[in-house]
C-alpha cells in the first residue's frame, strides 16, 4: 500500500475533531429536515393543482414542476442566496438579505418539491375512483374526501419511493457548504486548512454519510413496510 | 296509499356523449318496499342506481327524496337552479349505497370504515359512532371483524361491511348495485342472506341485480329494464310467470334458475 493512501484512509484526524464535525453533521439534518417540510407541502400543493378540475390551475402546477425538477440543485441554492435577494430588494426598494441557512432550505425544498409533487401526484391518481365514490355516496364533502380517504392511502403508497429522495436530499445537503451553511463538509473544509490534510477528512465524511443513510434508510424502509403490509395483503 | 313515495324518479334521461342510456324512466318506491331492477348489461339499470344518489347527474329529469328535489332547489318557478354540492352530499346521508366492488376503504379498520362517516359526517361522538357501528356490523354477522383491515377478509366478507357502512349512516332507502356479482357463488348467499334479513326488517331497498330467485322472493316489485326504459314491472310472483313482453320472455329463460 502506498505512503499517501495509507494517508487517506487514516481517519484518525475525523476522530480527532468529532465534537465539530458531529456539529457539523447536526447542521445537515437541520438543513434537511426544514428542507424536506418545505418540499412535503409544496410538493402537494403543486400536486392538488396538477390533478384539478380547473385548465389554468394545472398548467401552474405543471409550470413548478418542470423549473424546479429540471433545476440543478447547486444552482438553485447559490441562485437563492445571490440572486434572490437582490429581486426582492429590488421590488422592495430595500436591501434585503437571506440567512444562509433559509436560503439552503428554500433552495433544496424548491427542487426537492419538484419531485415530490410528482409522487404525489401519481399516488393520487392511484388511489381508485370508486373509492372516492364510496365517500360521496356517504355525503363526504370533497375536502373530506381529500383528507380522509385520499391522503392516507397516498402517504402509503408513496412512501418506498419518497424514502429514495429522501436519501437524495440529504445528500444534496452536502452543497449547502457553498454558501457558508456550517455544515459536515463545510467543517471538514475548515479543518483541511489548518491541518493540510484533505484526504482523511473526505474518508471519514464519506464513511459518516453512508453509515447515517444506510441506518436511517433501512430502518425507515422496514418501518414503512410493516404499516403497509397490514392494508396491501 | 296517499302516502308521500320514499323515492319518485321523474322522466330521468341519462346522456353519455352521444349514448343515451336512460331515456325517460319514473318510477316510485315506498316506504319499507323492496324493488328489484333486473335487465341485461348496458339495460341502463345501474346508471339508474347511481343517478338516484347523484353519482351521475341526470341530463334531464329528476329524483324526489321524501318529495324533496335531489336535483333543483327553489320549486319549480323561475328560482328553480341546480341544488350546489353541499346540500346534495346533506340529502346523500339518507342514500346509502352498495357497490359491486364493495369499494371498502383499505387504510381502516372494518369498525373504522363503518363509523367514518357517522362521525365526519353526521358529527356522532366517537363513542356513540363505535356502539352503532358495532350494531350495524352485528346486523351483517361481523362483529368479530372490527379490527381487522379489509384486506384480510373475504370478498362475501368485505361486501357485509360495505353493507354495515351503509346502514350506519341510517339511510332512508338502500341501494344496491349489482352486489354478488363479483363474487363466488359460494360467497354469495352470505350477502343476499344478509339483504333478505334487511328486507324482512322493513328496510325500504333498491336492488340492480341479476340474481332471479332473490328478486323473486325478496322483491315487492320487479321492474325490468331494456335499452334505458322500464319495459315491465310488477309483483314478481306476477311478472315472473306471465312475462307480457317477448325481451322479458326471452331474458327470463335465459336468467331464471330456479328459487333457492
Amino acid at each position: 500500500m502506498s505512503e499517501s493512501l495509507q494517508q487517506a484512509l487514516d481517519v484518525s484526524v475525523f476522530w480527532e475533531y468529532r465534537t465539530v464535525l458531529l456539529r457539523g453533521l447536526a447542521v445537515n439534518v437541520y438543513v434537511f429536515a426544514a428542507a424536506a417540510v418545505l418540499a412535503l407541502g409544496i410538493g402537494l400543493g403543486a400536486a392538488l393543482l396538477r390533478v384539478n378540475r380547473f385548465r389554468a390551475l394545472r398548467w401552474i402546477g405543471t409550470l413548478h414542476v418542470e423549473i424546479f425538477r429540471n433545476a440543478p440543485d447547486y444552482i438553485m441554492v447559490v441562485w437563492v442566496h445571490f440572486v434572490l435577494p437582490l429581486l426582492i430588494g429590488y421590488v422592495i426598494h430595500r436591501r434585503f438579505e437571506l440567512h444562509p441557512f433559509v436560503s439552503a432550505v428554500i433552495g433544496l425544498g424548491f427542487v426537492y418539491s419538484g419531485y415530490f409533487a410528482e409522487t404525489f401526484r401519481a399516488g393520487i391518481e392511484a388511489v381508485p375512483i370508486a373509492h372516492i365514490e364510496a365517500g360521496r355516496s356517504c355525503g363526504m364533502s370533497e375536502r373530506l374526501i381529500l383528507w380522509r380517504i385520499v391522503l392516507p392511502q397516498v402517504v402509503r403508497r408513496m412512501l418506498p419511493e419518497s424514502i429514495n429522495q429522501f436519501i437524495s436530499l440529504f445528500k444534496a445537503t452536502t452543497i449547502v457548504s457553498l454558501i457558508a451553511v456550517p455544515d459536515l463538509m463545510y467543517q471538514v473544509s475548515m479543518i483541511t486548512q489548518q491541518e493540510m490534510r484533505p484526504l482523511p477528512l473526505y474518508t471519514g465524511a464519506a464513511l459518516t454519510y453512508f453509515a447515517v443513510i444506510l441506518l436511517a434508510g433501512s430502518g425507515l424502509r422496514a418501518l414503512s413496510e410493516r404499516w403497509r403490509r397490514k392494508i396491501y395483503a | 296509499m296517499s302516502e308521500q313515495p320514499t323515492i319518485r324518479a321523474v322522466d330521468v334521461h341519462k346522456r353519455f356523449g352521444t349514448i343515451e342510456v336512460l331515456k325517460g324512466v319514473s318510477f316510485e318506491v315506498h316506504r319499507g318496499s323492496v324493488v328489484s331492477m333486473i335487465g341485461a348489461s348496458g339495460s341502463g339499470k345501474s346508471t339508474l342506481l347511481r343517478c338516484i344518489n347523484h353519482l351521475e347527474t341526470p341530463t334531464s329529469g329528476d329524483i324526489l327524496i321524501d318529495g324533496e328535489s335531489l336535483c333543483f332547489r327553489g320549486g319549480t318557478g323561475s328560482e328553480r337552479r341546480p341544488r350546489p354540492l353541499a346540500e346534495i352530499n346533506r340529502m346523500r346521508r339518507d342514500l346509502g349505497i352498495v357497490f359491486q366492488q364493495f369499494n371498502l376503504w383499505p387504510h381502516m379498520t372494518v369498525l373504522g370504515n363503518v363509523i367514518e362517516a357517522p362521525i365526519r359526517v353526521r358529527g356522532l361522538a366517537r363513542k356513540e359512532a363505535i356502539a352503532l357501528g358495532e350494531a350495524c356490523l352485528a346486523r351483517v354477522h361481523l362483529g368479530e371483524k372490527a379490527i381487522e383491515y379489509p384486506a384480510r377478509l373475504s370478498g362475501g366478507q368485505q361486501q357485509r361491511v360495505a353493507i354495515a357502512r351503509a346502514l350506519a349512516m341510517q339511510p332512508k332507502v338502500m341501494l344496491f348495485d349489482e352486489p354478488t356479482s363479483s363474487l363466488d357463488p359460494e360467497l354469495t348467499d352470505e350477502v343476499l342472506g344478509v339483504m333478505r334479513e334487511l328486507a324482512n326488517d322493513g328496510t325500504t331497498m333498491i336492488v340492480v341485480t341479476h340474481e332471479m330467485g332473490f328478486a323473486r322472493e325478496v322483491s315487492d316489485r320487479v321492474m325490468f329494464l331494456h335499452n334505458g326504459l322500464i319495459e315491465e314491472e310488477g309483483l314478481p310472483a306476477e311478472i315472473f310467470s306471465a312475462p307480457k313482453s317477448e325481451r322479458f320472455r326471452q331474458f327470463i329463460s335465459k336468467h331464471l334458475r330456479p328459487a333457492s
